[in-house]
């Protein structure tokens, strides 16, 4: 099982690492990280706040539009060009294969958020800013972000094309990142509102646990700049992660079981 | 006894139109059965079903209704799949691969060591005639090279059952040539080969036993002798015959009649007094070069199946 998975895996990291418009996005976040110095030039004494500012919100932002990217193209290929034709056809699961190339999205994902990560801290290095445990948790939460988003795109693509998935997952991504409102929006006058915002905040991952700068915890105001949460917390916010990207990965393999590669 | 290498018992499968009540019926009550060992030859014109009923043999496909095993396992099965080889229709594969990347890729998914992969790949690709392609990425690949690759991803696994939806399609005469000495050195070797076509010479030269589809029906079945009536439908005669001498009374009932200076070529109808005709040629001068009966051919069976499946009132219903 994991030797077929590792199969599909490894053909979907050969496959993905082809598309030109990752080394656009690759050139585009390490530009953007370059121009913190800059940027933090013009604000006085907020370099090191600027550099994470735009470091993060690039791991966030761009490994996020890439996961969508590739969640909704790499499933959906394979039907439409028949190359699945030869691979389902094989003593392999359907599940195996869905499952396989998610972990080949994954790898993909992971190396990007790893250059995007590498060129912020290269950026904080070359202004002599310490690199804080905060800026590790961060980013640890921000891989999971992306994890979850990718779960999220392939798990609409294995039943839908690949504009009405990009849509799909585009909007989750963006739901799930205003939770909070969603929770200030359960307690509105109108029922219709508060019922729909109670069941939003059920079935769409509460991608806010990720991004949690300026959010109020236990009571404490967390700041990758300041006091930041605990390991734990970040291990929390993972489970939650995990538990979605598990969840919705089981539905896109039931689904794409069903399916018949006509 | 060994089970049948392929069982297909009234195997059916409807398509339903999307937001219609419009239903598709691609197989209908499909069931044959492919002995071990033999090479079975599905015969059908476009659209006859042979893809849809390979399609749901291998999993791509779930059947509406019906039941079909390989190798003793009822679809879809992971256990079969081990032990079958299949080349699909027109086959698709990943474009940046080269060969040996996409052998060691089938490889990998039925689970063979890395040194066997390497090994098996690379006799595979000088068996299909790959061996100048091996750095060349399948991008590059003619039709007829990608069919060869294609054949090799089947084989990898060294399977005791091989199905080939349209092996030779888009093949040269000299590459089809290869694939049915391939299909046979396989049998040779003990393996099942199931493949589909609808080359009728192809099937005629190799197959054991052959099924005949059309409008996703089994119309006959048999081996190809036979399939074909064994009823002589004419007799072919090839006469040389002086170029002034009329030849309106020979040529009366006769068919197909042609004539090149003194050759004269003809098909009398069956039933015709062939002795009496040749007496009447001799008389006008006539030299007679060759008589043979005229057998039906299984072009003809199949011509004549194919027509009476449109005919028939499920097809006038337009199969709705």
């Amino acid at each position: 099982m994991i030797g077929r998975i590792w199969a599909i895996a490894l053909n979907t990291f050969r496959e993905a690492v082809r598309i030109r418009v990752l080394y656009g996005i690759l050139v585009l976040v390490v530009g953007a990280n370059l121009m913190t110095i800059v940027v933090g030039q013009m604000a006085t004494n907020e370099e090191a706040r600027v550099t994470q500012d735009i470091g993060l919100a690039g791991i966030s932002l761009f490994g996020s539009l890439t996961a969508i990217f590739l969640g909704v193209f790499l499933l959906y290929t394979e039907v439409q060009r028949r190359t699945i034709h030869a691979i389902v056809s094989k003593p392999i699961e359907r599940w195996e294969f869905v499952i396989g190339k998610y972990v080949g999205m994954a790898l993909v994902l992971t190396v990007l958020v790893v250059l995007f990560a590498v060129a912020m801290l290269f950026m904080l290095a070359l202004q002599d800013i310490p690199i804080s445990s905060a800026i590790a948790k961060a980013v640890v939460m921000c891989w999971f972000e992306v994890m979850t988003v990718a779960a999220i795109a392939i798990f609409f693509s294995s039943f839908s094309t690949p504009f009405l998935s990009g849509i799909f997952a585009l909007a989750l991504w963006v739901i799930g990142r205003v939770t909070p409102d969603l929770e200030a929006a359960t307690h509105s006058a109108s029922s219709t509102i508060k019922w729909t915002s109670k069941v939003a905040l059920q079935i769409i991952p509460d991608l806010h646990l990720f991004s949690v700068s300026g959010r109020t915890i236990d009571g404490v105001t967390v700041s990758v700049h300041g006091d930041f949460v605990s390991w734990g917390y970040v291990g929390l916010s993972a489970l939650h992660g995990f538990g979605w990207i598990v969840g919705l990965l089981g539905l896109a393999a039931l689904l794409f079981h069903r399916r018949d590669f006509v | 006894m060994a089970d049948p290498a392929i069982e297909v018992r009234k195997l059916t499968k409807t398509y339903r139109t999307p937001f219609a009540r419009k239903k598709v019926e691609a197989l209908r009550s499909v069931s044959f059965t492919v002995e071990r060992g033999h090479i079975f030859g599905f015969v059908g014109p476009n659209g006859a079903g042979k893809t849809t009923t390979i399609r749901t043999l291998m999993g791509l496909i779930k059947p509406s209704s019906g039941a079909a095993s390989l190798l003793g396992h009822p679809i879809p099965s992971r256990a079969a799949r081990a032990r079958v080889g299949f080349l699909p229709e027109t086959p698709y594969f990943y474009d940046y691969l080269t060969v040996p990347e996409l052998l060691d890729l089938a490889g990998r998914l039925f689970g063979i060591p890395h040194a066997e992969r390497v090994k098996r790949a690379d006799r595979l690709i000088e068996r299909v005639g790959l061996g100048r392609a091996r750095s060349q990425s399948l991008k590059k690949f003619s039709k007829g090279m990608l069919q060869r690759a294609g054949l090799a991803q089947a084989l990898m696994n060294d399977p005791e059952l091989v199905v080939l939806d349209e092996p030779m399609s888009g093949l040269d005469p000299i590459g089809r040539k290869e694939v049915r000495d391939l299909i046979l050195e396989l049998r040779d070797q003990g393996k099942t080969v199931f493949f589909s076509t609808h080359i009728l010479s192809d099937v005629e030269a190799i197959t054991d036993r052959v099924a005949i589809i059309a409008r996703g029906e089994i119309q006959s079945q048999g081996t190809p002798t036979e399939l074909v009536a064994q009823t002589i439908l004419g007799v072919e005669i090839a006469i040389r015959i002086a170029a002034e001498v009329p030849i309106d009374e020979l040529t009366a009932n006769a068919a197909k009649v042609r004539r090149n200076g003194e050759d004269l070529s003809l098909v009398l109808p069956a039933g015709t007094d062939v002795d009496a005709w040749l007496q009447r040629a001799h008389a006008a001068g006539a030299k007679v070069i060759s008589v043979a009966p005229r057998h039906e051919t299984l072009e003809d069976t199949f011509l004549r199946q194919v027509a009476n499946a449109d005919s028939s009132p499920a097809a006038l219903e337009g199969r709705t």
